[in-house]
């Protein structure tokens, strides 16, 4: 279980992220919506303290941890029960595909290079990229490069997957490849929080969807309820538009 | 008739003149290795704004940038015994080294890493910054700590970003070993000087050192390349 409790971000005098309460459950998966500059990246990031945020604590598998006073050790604990994957992939260019998985098994968790490479080769099996894992990130397609960023984050068996919108990079033949191992991943009983603009997908894979604008959350409910009976006017002109478009 | 170029002269001289080349070698080689090492350092101290440290990096690569090198040859020739003389009778320190006793190639060696060093760590730098943020976020994403990710991620793809540059810096560098006869350091340059004043045969020595300095240079250009097409092959893309 993940929880965030009030968490406030400031960038300078801009208050980014207004007292944000967020509970997912073990296996539950959550959507996060909502029109840009709302907060939403900067949440995710808040999470595994890419940004630190000003206020607020993140309790991850019964380790609470204060934002303003976290050590060392808490953040490295916090990365190591997150997984992310970003939206512009972010592999590491100068390793091979099997590599990328591979690093943080090895360097961090100091498995042996055998038993890293037994993993990382399951995960590229399960995202359908085996036959590419001697590949440079260079020599494959943007989806391609997706999947390993979502094998990468799994290496680690995360408590929680965050997903930063990880389709809007792609070009739109390749955004289904995509779509679909993240659908399985999520089939499979990870606890995942996604902030993306595929509001079909979000419906499909959610089951909590919540509604982000200026840093605060406007409205959360399961999935089926936010997309057929929103209760706040604000939600339902977001999402009527956003499904328009 | 006076002849315009004592062929004989000239070919008798090259052998001896080449006789040398190890010694241009070695000094180039050696003050890009300390360079490297000095420019990485003075690279990351002003990439992660180390307090006290920082804004003196930036005035040795100030100072460096701004005075000749040979400038920079007699000041360390010179000010070093002075400093070194002074901390002895002052304080009694460093007192197992005798300065009359130091080998110029150590002052040659000094001052061309300190020189290449301040270059070198702009090249750095800059190649330090080409690479990505998103990628510093990705390693710490996955919990690597700063050196992990300098050391496996940052730095292979930075040096391959400097690599063409610190090939340049590198034949420069041997080209201002040219430089290193003035304080007493016989190299290929040191020996032509001495060959030619013996015959009065300068234009011909210095012919012949030109035909070393020049293939020399010709064959690290090439030999850059081909390292660098083969340090290059995760960028190249599409293969599959
Ligand atoms: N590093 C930063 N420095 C200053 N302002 C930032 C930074 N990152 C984000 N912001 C601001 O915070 C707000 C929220 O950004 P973000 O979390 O990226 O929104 P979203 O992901 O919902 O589009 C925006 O106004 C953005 O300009
Ligand atoms: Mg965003």
């Amino acid at each position: 279980m993940i929880q965030l409790q009030q968490i406030h971000k400031y960038y300078g005098s801009q208050h980014v992220l207004k007292g944000i309460d967020l509970t997912v459950g073990k296996g539950e998966v959550v959507a996060i919506l909502g029109p840009s500059g709302s907060g939403k990246s900067t949440l995710l990031r808040s999470i595994n303290f890419l940004e630190r945020a000003t206020s607020g604590s993140i309790t991850i598998n019964g380790r609470t941890v204060d934002a303003a006073s976290a050590s060392k050790q808490d953040v490295l604990a916090l990365r190591l029960s997150t997984g992310m994957v970003f939206q512009q992939y972010h592999l590491f260019k100068n390793l091979k595909v099997l590599q990328n998985v591979m690093l943080g098994l090895t360097d961090v968790k100091k498995l042996s290079p055998a038993k890293a490479k037994e993993i990382s080769t399951v995960l590229l099996e399960k995202v359908g990229l085996k036959d590419r894992m001697n590949h440079y990130p260079s020599q494959l397609s943007g989806g391609q490069q997706q999947r390993v960023g979502i094998a990468r984050a799994l290496a680690l068996n995360p408590e929680v997957l965050l997903f930063d919108e990880p389709t809007s990079s792609l070009d739109p033949e390749l955004v289904d490849e995509v779509l679909s191992v993240i659908k399985q991943v999520a089939s499979e009983g990870n606890t995942m929080i996604i902030v993306t603009h595929e509001l079909g997908f979000a419906r499909e894979v959610a089951d909590r969807v919540v509604f982000m604008e200026d840093g605060i959350v406007v409205e959360e409910g399961t999935a089926e309820q936010m997309f057929t009976n929103p209760l706040k006017e604000r939600t339902r002109q977001f999402l009527s538009k956003a499904l328009r478009a | 008739m006076e002849k315009l170029l004592d062929i004989d002269y000239l070919i008798k001289s090259y052998p001896h003149i080449l006789k040398y080349l190890p010694v241009t070698i070695w000094i180039s080689v050696a003050s890009m290795v300390l360079g490297i090492a000095i420019g990485l350092a003075t690279a990351l101290i002003r990439l992660y704004k180390v307090p006290v440290l920082g804004p003196l990096s930036a005035l040795y690569v100030s100072f460096v940038r701004g005075t000749p090198l040979l400038v920079q040859i007699y000041l360390v020739f010179y000010g070093i015994p002075k400093f070194i003389y002074y901390f002895q009778t002052q304080h009694g320190w460093m007192t197992g080294i005798d300065v009359n006793y130091v080998s110029p190639e150590v002052y040659v060696l000094l001052s061309f890493s300190f020189n290449l060093g301040a270059y070198l760590s702009e090249t750095i730098r800059s190649a330090i910054e080409s690479v990505d943020r998103g990628q510093f976020e990705a390693a710490d994403a996955i919990g690597l700590s700063r050196t992990q990710t300098m050391l496996k991620i940052i730095l292979p793809q930075a040096l391959t970003v400097a690599l063409p540059n610190l090939g340049n810096t590198f034949i420069s560098t041997i080209k201002d070993t040219s430089l290193v006869f003035v304080i007493g350091v016989i190299d290929i340059m040191g020996e032509a000087k001495i060959i030619g004043a013996r015959g009065l045969a300068y234009f011909e020595v210095f012919i012949a050192v030109s035909l070393i300095y020049w293939p020399v240079c010709i064959i690290i250009e090439r030999v850059l390349v081909i390292v660098e097409k083969r340090i290059r092959k995760y960028e190249r893309s599409a293969i599959s």
